[in-house]
């Protein structure tokens, strides 16, 4: 009963905290100088009716919302004006529906322009992710376990120095090492592998992931193996771990069924934390390699004031980052039963 | 782990060895910093993808590289004596890549779509001078013009002809802009084989096209997010050509004996201005929102001519475009080719001259603090300089210009400008001092000369609100002149005028630099006045390397 009441609370605010976000989200956007129908071109060609009637195609020329006339630089309706034809509305409708509109930059519906850029940053990070999770962890228990040993203060080094590299600086040398390699530097796919069998345009899409997930591996593996290290060096010192040892336990069991587990608290959260930032994170790494993933889409997004995909893909975002916390609390409540009672 | 990254990357050297393998005319690959934003001509707006359309779609002229048009789709083209009608006759043996018949038909559809649609943003005012567009039969396409206009070809070049038994489900509304035209059927020297959004555009040989068949057989356009990627890419031969490249990165391919780089005027023709706000209060548009603020010295000549001579252009280009591009005299760049007044020399850079023309003209710094101050000493020529924040060039313009005018007693204000904040500022508010920014534009250069008459004061395409009668009345004068000798010599007086008015400092021209592997493809088109790689002509000439 317990466990429920402190799950379902927990769902709440995740919920209530999409719904701010949710409305923050629009009118956030709206506030930005530009005009999305001009998209900052400066062209003779482009005359004033063609940017009016951009602006009607892109329901522009409706009022942001009914009766906040006085909150400048926004440009608000009078109360006079029926809600229901003000662009908030219209924005809440359609997302009621299951609709994010259509992209003022490519004309495209928003949901396959997200769907699309989300599994290849998903990909991408996912895979870096567990690679630099399961590297930084064994790195970081070994570490701490030969503790002010010369292996210990090699692992120490290695990790405080990549951690510290920025991130594109690495990219750039991974590409310059990986062309001379044979290596793919740019995009996910080379063009006309389409009608080729699975596994050739897997191993394809592999050979293009190399160096981009190499970056990422190393420059979050440092993080992790920093954190595992500390945190099972505190847990390694607590008293029942002396008298596990004490029991005659082995080395492996030890770690196995004392250590570990406690000193995996710290990690848990620096993990949800960053899956969910580096769902937009990875902008560096993607723009390295030309990766076509969800950093790259907003990027251009806000360069073009493209709204719709501003909104979806900050929607998408903001559930990231809150769906990641919620597995973090819970797995929390897993590991260590005492949260849940707190 | 090392065994892994082995494995991985032998699976990747077997896979490009498969990929590279040589069949019949070769797939080209080309490396490009952006995408096309649609494959729809309706809506799109991007270079990049009006340079897919050109490759894919067929329109009645072809713009060649030494500016001049050349039939395309129609075989012959006849004009009435009112120059209203044109009469043109379409090659027989048009067939759309579905192997459907490209007839008279299809173009009518397709110039009615454009004209349709007001939310074309480019297609649509190509169609303004149209009064009807008539099919008599399958092969003669009857135009007629509501004003006798001497540059029909300027405005049918990028008309791209549709299939109509595609596109008429797409015609009304909504449908037609939100139409995404992956499949992208045309008739041109290409076809689409598949489309990734900034991914790759993949294109394949039109064997039976009417014209000019290309002797390739793939075209593989790849985006690369930085133009120094792009430069890696070549290097390592990833790409056989890349159709962008950073000046800096020019003495690096030089080194590399298979790569060979080529810089040139640009096929679409580029211009950076450096605007000053001379309205007068007379033509101040208040009805459209102006509110002319700007500082009265800028409406003399003298101070604007003073600041010409005053612009270093050479240290400009050497510093900001690392040489390559040529110094800049009026709107009109040398990219136009004939249009370009090549008679004008421009102003030498001269302090002395510049000291003295604002000497002469009263302009005396008369509290002692390095600045000039106004005839009647009513403020200073301090002037507020701005330039949309989105340009990487035009800072380090600005900072020149800032210390190149210091030594005329001229003082700046510099500020970066959100691009769309800069365009409420600009005009036709002409709430601005001086403001530094470009033009792209048309192989014609009706628009551009049209920027500086005052009817377009008060619409927002004059930046200057520069008003000169005999200018007005020239430009009214080329835009009716049927006989291209006669519009040349107008547009050349019309370009004179505008230099001895000083209403712009202009820069430079910039060139585009571009490169290509010599040891995969021969015949790429250089050497022309404008240069463009990935334009149709060069692509379907382009042969690959016998080993």
């Amino acid at each position: 009963m317990k466990r429920w009441r402190y799950l379902l609370g927990k769902i709440g605010w995740a919920v209530f905290t999409v719904l701010f976000v949710l409305v923050l989200n629009f009118f956030l956007f709206r506030v930005l100088p530009g005009d999305p129908a001009r998209a900052g071109i400066h062209d003779p060609r482009l005359k004033k009716e063609a940017i009016e009637a951009i602006r009607v195609r892109f329901g522009l020329d409706k009022p942001v919302i009914n009766c906040f006339e006085s909150l400048n630089p926004v440009k608000f309706g009078s109360c006079a004006v029926n809600p229901l034809d003000t662009q908030f509305f219209i924005y809440v409708k359609n997302l009621l529906q299951g609709e994010m509109g259509i992209s003022y930059h490519t004309n495209r519906p928003v949901a396959n322009i997200l769907a699309e850029r989300l599994w290849n940053t998903i990909l991408l990070i996912g895979a870096g992710q567990l690679l630099a999770i399961f590297i930084g962890v064994i790195f970081g228990v070994f570490a701490a376990w030969k503790a002010r040993t010369s292996i210990d203060y090699g692992a120490l080094i290695v990790s405080l120095l990549a951690w510290s590299l920025p991130t594109f600086w690495l990219g750039i040398i991974l590409l310059f090492w990986g062309s001379n390699h044979g290596l793919p530097i740019g995009g996910m796919q080379t063009p006309g592998m389409s009608s080729q069998p699975f596994f050739a345009r897997a191993g394809d899409v592999l050979s293009h992931m190399l160096l981009p997930t190499l970056t990422y591996t190393i420059v979050y593996m440092g993080e992790y193996m920093l954190i595992m290290r500390s945190s099972l060096l505190d847990v390694l010192s607590e008293d029942y771990v002396l008298t596990a040892k004490a029991k005659g336990l082995n080395t492996f069991q030890v770690l196995k069924d004392h250590a570990l587990k406690n000193a995996m608290l710290p990690l848990v959260t620096v993990i949800a934390i960053n899956l969910g930032f580096t769902m937009a994170g990875a902008v560096q790494i993607e723009s390295v390699f030309s990766w076509p993933g969800l950093g790259g889409a907003i990027y251009e997004a806000v360069n073009r004031r493209d709204f719709p995909v501003l909104q979806g893909a900050f929607l998408l975002i903001a559930v990231a980052v809150i769906v990641a916390n919620l597995i973090a609390e819970l797995t929390y409540a897993y590991l260590d039963p005492r949260v849940q009672s707190e | 782990m090392r065994k892994i990254l082995a494995l991985v990357m032998a699976l990747a050297f077997v896979l490009a060895a498969c990929g590279s393998k040589a069949d019949g005319g070769g797939t080209v690959r080309i490396g490009w910093a952006g995408s096309p934003d649609s494959l729809n001509p309706g809506v799109a707006i991007l270079t990049e993808s009006y340079t897919i359309f050109e490759l894919v779609y067929d329109s009645m002229y072809e713009l060649n590289l030494d500016g001049s048009f050349s039939l395309a789709a129609a075989e012959s083209v006849e004009r009435s004596a009112d120059g209203l009608v044109y009469t043109y006759k379409i090659h027989k043996d048009i067939k759309f890549h579905d192997g459907q018949p490209l007839t008279a038909k299809d173009i009518k559809f397709s110039y009615d779509f454009y004209g349709a649609h007001e939310d074309f943003p480019y297609m649509n005012p190509y169609t303004q001078y149209f009064e009807t567009v008539e099919a008599p039969d399958d092969s003669t396409v009857v135009v007629t013009l509501t004003e006798a206009i001497p540059n029909i070809e300027s405005q049918l070049v990028y008309l791209y002809i549709l299939p109509e038994h595609i596109w008429k489900d797409y015609a009304e509304g909504s449908a037609a802009t939100e139409f995404d035209n992956l499949e992208m059927i045309g008739s041109g020297p290409f076809e689409m084989v598949e489309y990734k959004q900034n991914e790759f555009v993949h294109l394949k040989a039109n064997n039976k096209h009417f014209l000019t068949p290309p002797k390739v057989d793939e075209v593989i356009f790849q985006t690369f997010e930085s133009q120094d990627v792009l430069v890696q890419a070549i290097k390592s031969g990833q790409v056989d050509m890349i159709a962008e490249m950073p000046a800096t990165a020019v003495e690096t391919l030089k080194g590399d004996p298979n790569v060979q780089v080529v810089s040139g005027a640009p096929f679409a023709p580029t211009v950076t201005d450096v605007i000053f706000n001379q309205v007068s209060p007379e033509n101040c548009p208040t009805d459209a929102g102006g509110i002319c603020t700007g500082h009265p010295a800028l409406r003399d000549r003298n101070v604007r001519l003073a600041l010409d001579h005053a612009t270093d252009k050479q240290k400009l280009i050497d510093v900001v475009l690392l040489g390559y591009g040529t110094p800049g005299v009026t709107l009109i760049p040398d990219g136009l080719g004939m249009w370009f007044n090549s008679s004008i020399q421009g102003n030498q850079y001269d302090v002395a001259r510049a000291n003295q023309i604002l000497d002469d003209a009263g302009y005396k710094d008369a509290n002692g603090d390095g600045v000039r101050d106004m005839p009647d000493g009513s403020r200073p020529l301090t002037f507020r300089l701005n330039w949309p924040s989105d340009s990487v060039d035009d800072p380090r313009v600005a900072k020149m210009l800032s210390e190149m005018w210091t030594q005329v007693g001229v003082k700046v204000e510099m500020q970066a400008v959100d691009p769309d904040a800069l365009t409420a500022q600009c005009c036709p508010a002409f709430d601005f001092d001086i403001i530094i920014w470009g033009w792209g534009s048309d192989p014609d250069p009706n628009l551009l000369l049209g920027v500086m008459t005052t009817d377009e004061i008060p619409t927002g395409s004059s930046e200057t609100g520069y008003s000169n009668p005999e200018y007005d009345a020239l430009y009214k004068q080329q835009s009716t002149e049927l006989n291209l000798q006669k519009r040349i010599e107008l547009v050349w007086k019309m370009q004179q005028i505008a230099f001895d008015d000083a209403v712009y400092v202009i820069p430079y021209y910039p060139d585009s630099i571009q490169a290509y592997r010599t040891d995969r493809f021969t015949g790429w088109l250089t050497g022309f006045p404008k240069l463009e790689l990935t334009d149709v002509s060069s692509l379907v000439v382009i042969e690959a390397v016998k080993k």
